[in-house]
């Protein structure tokens, strides 16, 4: 996720703005100490242009 | 998504806090009664119960702002030093001012309400200066870490 916001040159702020959220809760999104409910993970997708699976899906072409 | 409440981390944070300030507030109540029971009076009722109250509110405030779980998104915007001042001066004012006019009228039964009146009022100023000191020291040292 971090990376994903990185291509868009989005900072955590920006995300955070966008998805109607704290900026406190995308970081921990992005530490792993949070896991957030799909509505969540849907809009942060949508925030980012990316999939699901882009994502939150660990595999060994998405970590 | 909604923005004007809080976001769901900050829920889940503040029903969690929640819940160890009511249990908080049974085991501290509990133990007044116990202490009462056994014949140690700390301090007598009305003003034991109410400072129970009002150290249980404080704490879950406290821990409510230090995991920022205390305004939603919506309301971060940062103000200014002097706003804050003023309005610990106002509220500060606002004290005083109940506390005069309850003893110069006559509804305050005697030797009840005038004998806890004046530390409550103070305890209840007190523990708003506290809570905005923390709010604004917290405030501070998040936004210095985060950039």
């Amino acid at each position: 996720m971090k990376s994903a916001r990185a291509a868009k040159d989005l900072s955590q702020k920006d995300v955070a703005d966008i998805v109607g959220v704290t900026r406190q809760t995308i970081n921990a999104i992005e530490n792993g100490d949070y896991n957030p409910t799909i509505n969540l993970c849907i809009a942060i997708c949508r925030a980012l242009d990316r999939t699901l699976n882009d994502l939150f899906w660990e595999d060994d072409l998405n970590e | 998504m909604n923005k004007k409440g809080l976001d769901e981390m900050q829920v889940q944070k503040k029903n969690s806090i929640g819940n160890q300030a009511f249990v908080m507030l049974l085991y501290l109540l509990m133990l007044d009664a116990g202490l009462y029971g056994f014949g140690f009076r700390w301090i007598s009722y009305p003003a034991n119960v109410m400072i129970i109250l009002t150290l249980t509110a404080g704490i879950y405030v406290i821990r409510l702002i230090t995991a920022n779980a205390f305004v939603g998104p919506a309301a971060k915007t940062e103000k200014p030093l002097m706003t804050v001042v003023m309005t610990m001066f106002f509220a500060a004012l606002i004290s005083a001012a109940i506390l005069v006019l309850m003893n110069n009228t006559s509804f305050s039964s005697p030797g009840q309400i005038e004998e806890i009146s004046a530390p409550l009022l103070f305890i209840t100023a007190g523990v708003a200066m506290v809570v905005a000191i923390t709010t604004l020291i917290i405030k501070r040292i998040q936004n210095r870490e985060d950039e």
